[in-house]
C-alpha cells in the first residue's frame, strides 16, 4: 500500500511535469521511471520488463523508413502536385490536402507528416498571400484522423497493437471504416466552414504554377526503391498473422534495408539526426512509471472501481472508456494517457472475461484516444508540432484560435465514433 | 634565448635615404652574403625574396616587413635587417623596418618565436621609438642587446591577432551591418557595448537568413523554387531590425594567450573561420583562419 501511494505520486508529479511541460517531458519521464527504482517501488529488472520493446523498435524503423524517404522528395513532391492540381483555388487546395495529410498519416504516422507538410503549406499559403491559420489547423485534424485509422499511424495505436494481440489487419478491419466516415463528414465541415471567404488573385496563382516540383525527386532509383520496400512492408503487415512477424521486426527489416539500399554512407548522420532519441526515451520512461502502478495493484484497483460504476457491462463500459478518453486526450498528451490506460483494460479483461467481450473496449480506446486528441491545441503531438511551427513563422495560433475549430471537429468525430461503436458491436 | 644573440652589428642597416623596396632587399641580400656561408645567395636569393613576396605579403599592419627563405641544407638561422627613416611602401602599408630571416627548411620553431619577438617589438612605441633614433648597425645591437628582447619558446594569439577589429553595437541597424561587412570585406565580426564588452558575434549567414522565414529552412530542399520575395525584401527590413535580434550571443571566443593550437582546435572543432580575442570581458582582437595560414604556416 505504501508502495502504490510513492508509485502514484511518482506518476502524478511525472505526468504534471510532462503537462506543464516545466521540464522537458523526456526528462520528466525518464528521471520518473528511475525514482521508482531507486525507491524501490520495483526492481530495475521488472522496471526493464515492462519497456515495449515492440513499440520502441518499431518506432526506431518507422524513423529509420521515413529518413530515407524524405531524401527522395516524395512528400514535397505530392504537396506541390496537390497545390497545383488545386489549381491555387483555396478551398481545393484545403480539401486535397486534407486528403493527402490523412493518407500519409496512416501509413507514417501523423507527427511526422505534419513535420515534413506543414513548412510547404506556410510555403503556398506565402505564395497566394492565404491565411495560414486555417489550412495547418485542418491539416493537423487531418493527421490525427488519418492517425487513428491504422495501427501505424499514431502512438497509442501502436502501443494498443502492441500490448494485445490484434494485427495490423485488425486495425485496418475495425478502424478504417470508421475514419473514413469520420473524414468524409469532415469535408463537409470543411467546405461548411471555408467555402466563403478565400480570394487568390491570378497572379498569385501564376506563380504556384511555376514550381518545378520535378526537381524534387532527385533520384528516381531511390524513390521507386522506397516505393517498393513501403509496399513490401505493407504487404507483410497484412500478412502479419500467417508470416507471425512482429510488427517491430517488420519496420525494422524495411528500415534497414532502405538505409542499406539508399544511405548506408550516412549512417551516422541519420542516427544523430534522423532518430528522435527524446521520443524512444520517452516512451521507455513512461513504460517503467506506469509498470510502477501496475506492479502495485494500483491499475488493478482503479479497474476494479470501474466495472463498480459500470457494472461490468461491456457496452457502458466501452462508451465510458470512448468518451473519457476523448475528453482525456484532448487536455493531455495521448501517450502517457494511453500508457496507463493499457494495463487497466488489461486488468477489465480480468473480470468481464470473456475475451471476445473486449474487444469493443479496445477499439473505443483508439478512436477516444486517437480522435479525442484533436480537441484542443495540446491534445496530441501533432497539434503541438504544428503549431510551433506556425508560432515561429510569426503566424500566431492560439489556444482559442485552434480549439474553436479543433472541438467541431472532434465532437463530429466522437459522435459518429458512439454511432460506429454501437451500431457494429452491439446492435 | 635573446633575439640580439641571433644578430650581428654588420647586418644590420640605418638608412635615411629614400629606397624602393627592392633596393632594400638588394641592400640586405648583399650584406648578409658578405658575412655569411649562405648555399644560396646573391641574384638567386634576391629573386627568391621577390617571388615570396609575390605569393604571400610580408607586410604587417605595424609598419615592420619580415621576409622569410627557407633553405634547404643550411641547417642556421640568420636575420638581417634594415631601418628605414623614409618608409618604404609594401602594397599599400608603410614599412620602416625590414627583417630578412634566412632558417633550414625544417627549423620553423624558432622562426615562429623570432617572428612573435618582432612583432612584439613593432607593437611597442617607445622600444620602436628607442630603436629608430640609433644611427647606424652597432648602436640598433647595443640598444636590443640593452633591451633583452626574450625570444618566447610559444607563439601566443595575441602575437597574431588583429588587435582593434572591426565590430559592431547591438543597436546598429541592419544597413549599418550591410556596410561594415562590405566595406571590410568581412564575413563577420563581433558585437560590442560602448566600453567594447564583448557581447557576442554577428556574420553573414545571420544577414541573409532575416530574408528566409523558419519554414523555408525547415524543407529538405529547394531547387523547386525559382525566385523568392521575402529574400527580396531583405533590403526593406534592413533599417528596422537591429544587430541583437540577429546576433549569437554564446558564441565561442579565445583569450590573448591562447596557443595557436588551441585556435586551430577549436577553429576545426566549432567550423569557426574567425574567432574574437577576449581579455577581462572586453574584446582585444581577432584572429582568422587565414591569419594562422598566411603568418604560420606558409610563413
Amino acid at each position: 500500500m505504501f508502495l502504490m501511494i510513492i508509485a502514484l505520486a511518482v506518476f502524478a508529479i511525472t505526468y504534471f511535469l510532462i503537462i506543464t511541460e516545466w521540464i522537458n517531458k523526456m526528462l520528466a519521464a525518464l528521471v520518473g521511471g528511475f525514482v521508482i527504482i531507486l525507491l524501490r517501488v520495483v526492481n530495475q529488472h521488472t522496471a526493464f520488463e515492462a519497456i515495449d520493446w515492440n513499440v520502441i523498435f518499431f518506432l526506431i524503423g518507422m524513423m529509420l523508413v521515413i529518413s530515407v524517404m524524405r531524401e527522395t522528395g516524395v512528400f514535397m513532391y505530392i504537396a506541390i502536385k496537390i497545390a497545383k492540381l488545386a489549381k491555387g483555388k483555396p478551398l481545393n487546395i484545403m480539401i486535397l490536402m486534407f486528403l493527402a495529410t490523412a493518407i500519409i498519416s496512416a501509413l507514417m504516422g501523423s507527427v511526422t507528416t505534419i513535420m515534413i507538410l506543414v513548412p510547404i503549406m506556410l510555403l503556398i499559403a506565402g505564395e497566394l498571400k492565404l491565411p495560414p491559420a486555417p489550412f495547418i489547423i485542418s491539416m493537423v485534424i487531418a493527421s490525427n484522423m488519418g492517425g487513428a485509422a491504422t495501427m501505424i499511424g499514431d502512438p497509442p495505436n501502436i502501443m494498443i497493437g502492441s500490448a494485445t494481440d490484434y494485427s495490423f489487419l485488425d486495425f485496418v478491419l475495425n478502424l478504417t471504416p470508421p475514419v473514413i466516415i469520420i473524414v468524409i463528414s469532415s469535408l463537409g465541415l470543411i467546405w461548411m466552414l471555408y467555402r466563403k471567404g478565400m480570394q487568390v488573385s491570378n497572379e498569385r496563382r501564376a506563380k504556384l504554377m511555376e514550381y518545378s516540383e520535378k526537381n524534387l525527386i532527385s533520384s528516381k532509383k531511390l524513390l521507386v526503391a522506397s516505393l517498393t520496400v513501403l509496399f513490401l512492408m505493407l504487404l507483410a503487415l497484412t500478412l502479419q498473422v500467417p508470416l507471425q512477424l512482429d510488427t517491430a521486426t517488420i519496420a525494422m527489416a524495411g528500415g534497414l534495408l532502405l538505409v542499406v539500399i539508399g544511405s548506408r554512407k550516412k549512417v551516422e548522420k541519420i542516427l544523430v539526426n534522423d532518430i528522435d532519441w527524446i521520443t524512444i526515451f520517452f516512451f521507455i520512461g513512461l513504460f517503467m512509471i506506469v509498470e510502477g502502478l501496475v506492479f502495485t495493484g494500483f491499475i488493478d484497483l482503479l479497474a476494479a472501481s470501474v466495472i463498480k460504476v459500470t457494472g461490468g457491462e461491456p457496452k457502458t463500459t466501452s462508451m465510458v472508456i470512448l468518451w473519457l478518453s476523448g475528453a482525456f486526450s484532448a487536455i493531455i498528451d495521448n501517450v502517457p494517457f494511453v500508457a496507463a490506460m493499457i494495463p487497466m483494460i488489461e486488468k477489465l479483461g480480468v473480470y468481464i472475461g470473456d475475451p471476445s467481450k473486449l474487444h469493443p473496449l479496445w477499439w473505443s480506446l483508439a478512436l477516444g484516444t486517437c480522435l479525442g486528441g484533436n480537441g484542443t491545441l495540446i491534445g496530441a503531438s501533432a497539434n503541438i508540432v504544428a503549431v510551433g511551427i506556425a508560432n515561429r513563422n510569426g503566424f500566431k495560433i492560439s489556444f482559442k484560435d485552434y480549439t474553436k475549430i479543433g472541438a467541431i471537429f472532434t465532437l463530429n468525430s466522437i459522435i459518429l465514433s458512439t454511432l460506429y461503436i454501437w451500431l457494429r458491436y452491439y446492435r | 634565448m635573446y633575439l640580439a644573440s641571433f644578430l650581428d652589428a654588420r647586418d644590420i642597416l640605418v638608412e635615411q635615404r629614400i629606397l624602393t623596396k627592392e633596393q632594400v632587399y638588394n641592400m640586405l641580400v648583399e650584406r648578409i652574403c658578405q658575412h655569411h656561408q649562405l648555399p644560396i645567395c646573391g641574384t638567386k636569393l634576391y629573386d627568391m625574396i621577390i617571388k615570396l613576396d609575390e605569393e604571400a605579403p610580408t607586410a604587417y599592419p605595424t609598419g615592420i616587413a619580415i621576409p622569410h627563405i627557407r633553405m634547404e641544407g643550411f641547417e642556421d638561422t640568420v636575420i638581417a635587417m634594415a631601418f628605414l627613416q623614409n618608409p618604404v611602401d609594401f602594397e599599400g602599408t608603410k614599412i620602416s623596418w625590414v627583417v630578412l630571416i634566412i632558417t633550414d627548411k625544417t627549423s620553423s620553431k624558432t622562426y615562429l618565436n623570432i617572428v612573435a619577438a618582432l612583432m612584439r617589438l613593432s607593437k611597442d612605441t617607445s622600444a620602436m621609438a628607442h630603436l629608430n633614433s640609433a644611427h647606424d648597425g652597432h648602436s640598433v645591437f647595443h640598444r636590443l642587446k640593452e633591451m633583452q628582447v626574450e625570444i618566447k619558446r610559444d607563439l601566443y594569439i595575441s602575437d597574431i591577432m588583429i588587435s582593434d577589429p572591426v565590430s559592431i553595437m547591438p543597436d546598429a541597424n541592419l544597413r549599418e551591418l550591410n556596410y561594415l561587412m562590405s566595406a571590410n570585406k568581412i564575413a563577420g565580426l563581433p558585437v560590442v557595448d560602448e566600453n567594447k564588452n564583448y557581447l557576442g558575434e554577428v556574420n553573414i549567414l545571420d544577414l541573409l537568413k532575416v530574408g528566409i522565414p523558419d519554414y523555408l529552412m525547415m524543407l529538405d530542399n529547394l531547387n523547386f523554387l525559382m525566385s523568392f520575395e521575402p529574400l527580396e525584401k531583405l533590403f526593406d527590413k534592413q533599417d528596422e531590425i537591429k544587430v541583437r535580434e540577429i546576433m549569437s550571443k554564446d558564441e565561442i571566443y579565445l583569450r590573448p594567450e591562447a596557443s595557436i593550437i588551441e585556435a586551430v582546435f577549436e577553429m576545426i572543432l566549432h567550423k569557426k573561420r574567425y574567432m574574437s580575442v577576449v581579455k577581462d570581458g572586453k574584446l582585444v582582437g581577432l584572429v582568422t583562419a587565414m591569419d594562422i595560414l598566411l603568418k604560420v604556416i606558409t610563413a
